[in-house]
């Protein structure tokens, strides 16, 4: 039986377009000093330092080696890893086997990207297979785009529903201080009026570039308990990969591929007795960077039936005060800092058990939340968490 | 939670950015490997998309590949020719600039990409004719076109510019 691990401590920087005033290093460093006070340590407590960073985008390679001092990670183990969109949530999976295996009781798990140094776009597609890329190479862009068309010509989702999934995220943002995007939308007329950036993507419909750093600080069931009186306990993980650049990976009407999601789910609530989502989690963070791919992630992730995922959105389901609250954060459409962005799908899960989101709370009680990772040609990486085991 | 996180301050003057410019040229020499090779061989020789069957399941993978990722098999060496002409399945127009993973080098922009049902039932992944974005639509006919001059194939997916309309 492995050991218990708990989320003990958690900070972020607030997220934004541009952070000249810091390097990255100092902006890291003012996460870590955030989730030591939220947990109350000091930097001598942490045993183990796990980092996650798309260097790419920055052009700052190995940017742990650079860092050792401002994350605390001199003369102590750890590592840093890189696994596309997923990164962040690769480094809390880590981070949980590592005190799970009982190799250490504390460690603090550490994510960031600062965009403004970068082009990312262009950074994604030079990602590809050097040898097989060309042509397949839209960087998440155009991906997205496909999978919008694909959704849209087979659930009936028109793009007022999109519209109405970004009203939802920004309303969410503008209530959580440390969100990027706050733009303060009205009407489905206004995002409407945003110019396409990839038909049939308008650029309300897509994520955008932040930088900004977040920080866990995950405990053994022992230490937790002394640490705080609101552990948030990690009941399980699940990690899939998917086979790069299949057709339709993020969305395929023929049915013919493999979800990394469904995968994913199965194995995750077969583990936990989760018969129904919906009625089993309270809520859900979601790793959405399109629009469409929120309303498509409510269907792989069985918060509803196939073609169903626009109605939660038109029934208002999902919102903050409605019966099964998904992205409560603002998620990944108000906020995308690419290294930190799984761990704050976590972070905003936890916040939510812990009854600590302030603004942003969800109307009702939170006992149970799940959040997601989603990266490269469409990996999955699930996190239940729970306030009591 | 988190309460030491700095808020955003109120506007003060902005600190500068060092601007770097890199103007070196660095050089990778990839090797094609036996099976993604012989895809390369196979369009700069013969104009012809190759992909290989797997053993136990029958799926076509293009490119050839050493193993198949369902059944974690070896997949031999039962080649397959694929058929050029297929189906428009999903599509979009991108007007980013983007680079071009191969080379390095910015692409023309803005153009079309889609994922194309082969007549086989295989997908393929590559970009249109350039054309009237408001012409694409999913079903159409589409057909690859090679380079013709042999001395400029032998950039494997490349060899091929683009897939265009036919008749239905």
């Amino acid at each position: 039986m492995p050991n218990r691990v708990a989320i003990v401590g958690i900070g972020q920087t607030y997220h934004t377009t541009r952070r000249p005033d810091v390097n990255q290093p100092e902006m890291v460093a003012e996460a870590v000093r955030a989730a030591l006070a939220d947990a109350q340590l000091s930097i001598k407590d942490i045993e183990a330092v796990f980092s996650a960073n798309m260097e790419t985008f920055e052009g700052i390679f190995l940017p742990d080696h650079g860092m050792a001092a401002e994350i605390g990670a001199f003369n102590k183990p750890g590592f840093k890893v890189n696994t596309g969109g997923t990164t962040g949530g690769s480094a809390v999976v880590e981070g949980f086997y590592m005190v799970s295996s009982g190799l250490y009781d504390v460690a603090m798990v550490v994510g960031f990207e600062k965009q403004d140094c970068g082009d990312t776009t262009a950074a994604i597609s030079a990602a590809a297979t050097p040898m097989w890329g060309k042509g397949a190479a839209t960087g998440a862009i155009g991906e997205f785009a496909k999978q919008a068309l694909s959704y849209m010509e087979t659930s009936g989702a028109t793009e007022e529903h999109a519209a109405m999934v970004r009203l939802k995220a920004d309303r969410n943002a503008c209530r959580n201080p440390y969100a990027h995007l706050k733009l303060g939308l009205k009407s489905v007329d206004e995002v409407l009026q945003s110019p396409y950036l990839v038909w049939p993507l308008r650029i309300l419909d897509f994520c955008p570039q932040s930088c900004g750093a977040c920080v866990l600080i995950l405990a053994s069931e022992n230490k937790a308990k002394k640490i705080t009186k609101k552990p948030v306990w990690i009941a399980d993980v699940e990690v899939v990969h998917q086979e790069p650049f299949r057709a339709g990976v993020f969305g395929d009407p023929t049915g013919k591929e493999t979800y990394t999601q469904h995968v994913a789910c199965e194995r995750l609530y077969k583990r936990n007795g989760i018969t129904n989502p919906r009625r089993d989690i309270d809520t859900a963070e979601i790793y959405e960077p399109s629009n469409w791919e929120e309303m498509n992630l409510y269907e792989h992730f069985h918060f509803c039936e196939k073609g169903e995922g626009w109605k939660l959105i038109e029934k208002g389901i999902t919102e903050i005060e409605g019966e099964f609250p998904v992205n409560c954060s603002g998620g990944v459409l108000a906020t995308n800092p690419i290294g930190a962005t799984p761990i704050i799908r976590v972070a905003e899960a936890a916040l939510q058990i812990r009854g600590d989101a302030g603004e942003h709370q969800a109307t009702r009680d939170i006992k149970t939340a799940l959040a997601s990772a989603l990266g490269g040609p469409n990996w999955t990486i699930l996190t239940l968490l729970k306030r009591s085991l | 939670m988190a309460k030491a996180s700095p808020k955003k301050k109120a506007k003060e003057k902005e600190p500068e950015y060092i601007h770097v410019k890199f103007d070196m040229p660095r050089r990778y020499n990839w090797s094609t490997g036996r099976h993604l090779g012989h895809f390369y061989a196979q369009a700069k020789e013969n104009k012809k998309i190759v992909g290989n069957r797997c053993p136990q399941c029958k799926e076509i993978w293009v490119p050839p590949t050493l193993v198949c990722p369902k059944c974690k098999v070896e997949m031999g060496w039962d080649l397959v020719e694929l058929p050029q002409t297929g189906t428009v399945y999903q599509y979009t127009y991108l007007v980013l600039p983007l680079w071009d993973p191969h080379y390095g080098e910015k692409w023309a922009n803005p153009y079309p990409s889609a994922t194309i049902l082969l007549d086989n039932g295989v997908f393929y992944r590559h970009r249109l004719e350039d054309t009237d974005k408001d012409k694409l639509k999913v079903g159409t006919r589409v057909q690859a076109v090679w380079k013709e001059d042999y001395e400029e194939r032998g950039e494997g997916p490349a060899d091929i510019l683009y897939f265009k309309e036919i008749g239905k």
